[in-house]
């Protein structure tokens, strides 16, 4: 890329001072370092306390410590072991259901000619928006053992505590991050195959088992995979529907709390990053081969729909959407409720909350969710652009570091984060500061894999006339790079404010006497009993995190068309 | 924009910063495991009695805050702990992690109520009772249980609830209670071998749930999720108070109860706020806050919250205190081997 500018004589008088190109050499490698050293001491070196927390006595480091007892205690303890078979029973029976019902969603969404596709587009995005957690309560509103469904219309004993309950919650937590990933796969694939396949006399039936399931069968592999992950790490949920059913994420939580067991909490949390881990790996590997599938030659017309596919459809669309809003309006509603289901006036009391975070918890959330969106936006794009233009050593390297966090469960970064960190000289040890950078580091892969295929869609050949033109690194960064990608850089934003308004597995462990975080606070109202408070407190984040969203889609809407001017 | 993007960001940093420090008053940080219920009432008192200090404050279960305790060891967050389970703080003392402190006015506590060293000092007691509610009690046809001995008729199946001793202080206490009443020779045996495990493996047939908060049984059976939850005393006047159909019955065997303690962190990075927090938690207006919930406060004379039977008129359960704070691991894992699956 250097050498444009050295043999051209014609533009030699914008050529860089020596000086400036010195600098230059100097930026890349720094930033490089800096994001390196960022990942190695946030995420890796918390890995390690974990680690050594499990398999050396004591947590200390060293040869003669090291010990597998832990572990014998773990399989060894019938209690702790069914979280595991708990575990993967879930997640087996999440993924399958979620899969199924996604892959149809997206069918219907990229193959055939219903109306009203942006609106289920939005409803299906909507769990987004909220705390992992507002299934369960709603669900326990529902169907509990005094719930409205169960309870009061149908009289029966039956309830959904217990596995039904955990598995029912995550399929509906997990669909949008499965639509996004099938839809995207199904939107690419050539539909021009599917018709010549029936221009040649194939069933319908046979179209879709021999044309379009084959043709998408990565997305499929990649969104189960996915899916599986995010089930098998979540707290939020099972914490409050599982009753006596344990899963890892809860065991965690409950070896480290209830009986102070650092070690075996540690142990788990190495048990947990084995699937998850496993599950990115294929998620990973599948990524990379998606590409090949798609056809540069993709073909969006849709063809007419025969009246009965379309109807059914419809009808399929609007049952999976039901689901969504019943879950967000039982929250919603519930907040308002004096006395669910006894007293059905409505009221402000909950709004009043018993807890000592209260109001303040939603402030500093909002605070703190700022801070990261900016921040993780920025560090992301900065990273993207470097890696992605400038090719750096140990590229390969660094993208390895940023994809990672993603195999992290949540609560065993947020244990990490506490055995690693907890030392006086750690200032930022209980201040915001680490909650902040707990989440950008949980959250990096999906804003840097965002950042990077956008800056793929800038044409590089605008990047390479401003350093011909004797632009700097920097210059080109902040005068073209970062105006064109503003689109990714509010996405990421809004990506990474949405996070941090809704996580709870990665800050449980984090949360102190001067930052409370609301979403950290549902847990605990729920926990203390005060449903109808964590209701509220529920409905407060939504209302929040789309307040941010509209405004985000006016500001988005606004520079786009002042882009598509300039371009 | 991007000038814009920037200032904005800056401003917000600023202001981040600001957030955290602005307060020109002596910080104190305090971890509490009483009740989100009260202690949001005592703390508007004691913000409003104590006006120089900035009271940061976070409530923990019993379980949470000892693990807390326990993952700061080398760097203490809180300066003291108000109202924490005397089991669990006794615990600790031999940890080297409290700081001997006696608050003024430490004369007029009584003497089963503090430790002689001044490790902690109590604020009140809080006892194990049952709440029912009456519209489910009235739809199954079942009476109120009026003793641990009652929950074990068949007719209650799966319609009890109680707390998880190893998160919850109250759950613990219930069980210590029963380890002590049902086995006179509690101390001279191995806990595993206690007689108490035989009528707790009865109950387990009956119990729906275990759950992890103290207050939460109570709550959930005030919803109608079930129909009996063992819990303690407090919560019942305040469910009643809020209009939900429940009433309460002390487990006729005696009620097991609990101190609530407060001692001072060793390493307390705001020694002096601290120790002017603890002398306010037991002054008598102090106090007179905690009798508007509590069965007992450690003020004599006091009289308790309405709604509730007097101290005087209670059971309560022969605790031992030293010996359930000794064994209190071992009891947890006895019974998280036994009933967890």
């Amino acid at each position: 890329m250097n050498k444009t500018y050295k043999e051209g004589s014609l533009i030699e008088k914008y050529q860089i001072s020596p000086t400036r190109m010195e600098f230059d050499k100097f930026i890349v490698p720094t930033v490089t370092i800096f994001i390196g050293l960022l990942l190695c001491f946030f995420m890796l070196f918390p890995l390690w306390s974990i680690l050594t927390m499990s398999f050396f006595k004591g947590g200390e480091f060293g040869l003669l410590n090291f010990t597998l007892e832990n572990f014998q205690k773990y399989f060894t303890t019938a209690h702790s072991l069914n979280a595991l078979w708990h575990s993967l029973y879930v997640s087996f029976a999440t993924t399958v259901i979620v899969t199924i019902i996604i892959f149809f969603f997206a069918y219907a969404m990229t193959r055939t000619t219903i109306s009203g596709k942006p609106f289920f587009r939005n409803i299906i995005m909507m769990p987004l928006v909220a705390p992992s957690i507002v299934q369960a309560l709603a669900l326990i509103y529902l169907f509990g053992r005094n719930g409205l469904i169960t309870a009061h219309f149908l009289h029966t004993d039956w309830n959904i505590y217990g596995a039904t309950g955990i598995i029912i919650s995550e399929v509906l937590y997990c669909l949008p991050h499965a639509f996004v990933i099938l839809y995207t796969t199904l939107s690419a694939v050539d539909i021009r195959l599917d018709e010549a396949a029936e221009s040649l006399g194939a069933t319908p039936f046979k179209v879709f088992t021999r044309i379009t399931l084959p043709s998408a069968k990565y997305g499929i592999l990649s969104s189960a995979a996915l899916t599986f992950n995010l089930t098998i790490t979540d707290f939020g949920n099972p914490v409050v529907i599982g009753g006596n059913y344990n899963v890892l994420a809860t065991e965690i939580y409950a070896q480290v709390t209830n009986l102070y067991r650092f070690d075996l909490g540690a142990t788990i949390s190495i048990i947990l990053l084995v699937p998850s881990l496993m599950a990115f790996m294929l998620n990973y590997y599948i990524s990379r081969k998606t590409f090949s599938m798609i056809s540069g030659a993709a073909k969006p017309v849709i063809p007419p729909s025969r009246p009965l596919k379309k109807i059914s459809y419809t009808v399929y669309c609007w049952l999976v959407s039901f689901a969504i809003i019943l879950i967000f309006a039982t929250v919603i509603l519930g907040s308002f409720v004096k006395i669910w289901p006894y007293d059905w006036s409505l009221t402000f009391q909950h709004y009043k909350f018993p807890s000592i975070g209260g109001y303040s918890a939603i402030w500093t959330s909002f605070w703190i969710s700022l801070i990261v969106g900016i921040g993780g936006a920025f560090i992301t794009l900065v990273a993207g652009y470097v890696m992605e233009t400038r090719k750096p050593y140990f590229k390969q390297l660094i993208y390895l570091l940023s994809v990672m966090p993603a195999a992290i469960p949540g609560l065993v970064m947020g244990l990490g984060y506490i055995l690693a960190f907890n030392k006086p000289y750690y200032i930022f040890y209980g201040t915001p500061w680490i909650v902040v950078i707990c989440i950008i580091i949980c959250n990096f892969t999906l804003g840097i894999l965002a950042s990077i295929s956008n800056l793929r869609n800038i044409d590089p050949s605008i990047e390479e006339a401003s350093i011909s033109l004797g632009g700097d690194t920097i210059r080109t960064f902040f005068k073209i790079i970062f105006p064109l990608s503003r689109v990714a850089f509010f996405q990421n934003f809004v990506y990474f404010f949405m996070r941090s308004m809704t996580t709870i597995s990665a800050v449980i462990f984090l949360v102190s006497a001067t930052v409370h975080l609301a979403a950290i606070e549902i847990i605990m109202l729920d926990n203390d009993g005060w449903t109808a408070s964590a209701n509220a407190m529920c409905t407060c984040i939504i209302v929040l995190v789309l307040i941010m969203l509209g405004l985000l889609h006016i500001v988005q809407k606004k520079t786009g068309k002042r882009q598509a001017g300039l371009v | 924009m991007k000038k814009l993007g920037l200032s904005v960001g800056c401003v917000l940093v600023a202001l981040f910063f600001l957030m955290g420090t602005a307060s020109a008053k002596d910080r104190v940080v305090i971890y509490t495991s009483l009740e989100n219920e009260e202690v949001v009432e005592y703390l508007e008192q004691a913000k409003n009695e104590l006006p120089d200090l900035d009271i940061q404050a976070i409530r923990l279960s019993t379980g949470e805050l000892g693990a807390r305790m326990l993952a700061e060891k080398d760097n203490p967050q809180a300066d003291c702990i108000w109202g924490w389970a005397v089991t669990n703080t006794s615990e600790f003392v031999p940890k080297g992690m409290l700081a001997p402190y006696k608050p003024k006015g430490w004369d007029k506590i009584p003497d089963n109520f503090k430790d002689p060293k001044g490790y902690w000092t109590a604020i009140d007691l809080y006892a194990a009772a049952f709440v029912g509610n009456t519209k489910v009690l009235e739809k199954d046809n079942l009476t109120m249980p009026k003793s641990w001995n009652d929950l074990l008729k068949p007719a209650y199946k799966g319609k009890l609830i109680m707390p998880n001793p190893a998160s919850s202080g109250t759950g613990f206490l219930q069980i210590a209670s029963l380890l002590v009443m049902l086995d006179p020779d509690y101390k001279s045996k191995p806990v595993e071998k206690n007689k108490a495990w035989d009528f707790l493996k009865k109950l387990d047939k009956n119990m729906g749930q275990y759950i992890k908060s103290g207050s939460k049984p109570a709550k959930l059976t005030a919803a109608g999720e079930y129909a009996v939850g063992c819990s303690f005393a407090f919560v019942y006047s305040s469910l009643k108070k809020k209009g939900f159909p429940v009433v309460m019955a002390l487990p006729e065997e005696g009620a097991g109860f609990e101190l609530e303690v407060n001692s001072l962190l060793k390493g307390a990075k705001h020694e002096k706020a601290a120790k002017k927090f603890l002398d306010w938690a037991i002054s008598k207006s102090a106090m007179k806050g905690y009798a508007k919930f509590k069965l007992g406060v450690a003020y004599p004379g006091m009289p308790g919250p309405k709604g509730l039977p007097a101290l005087g008129t209670v059971k309560l359960a022969p605790m031992d205190f030293p010996w359930q704070s000794k064994n209190r691991a071992k009891i947890l894992e006895v019974w998280t081997g036994l009933f967890l699956r």
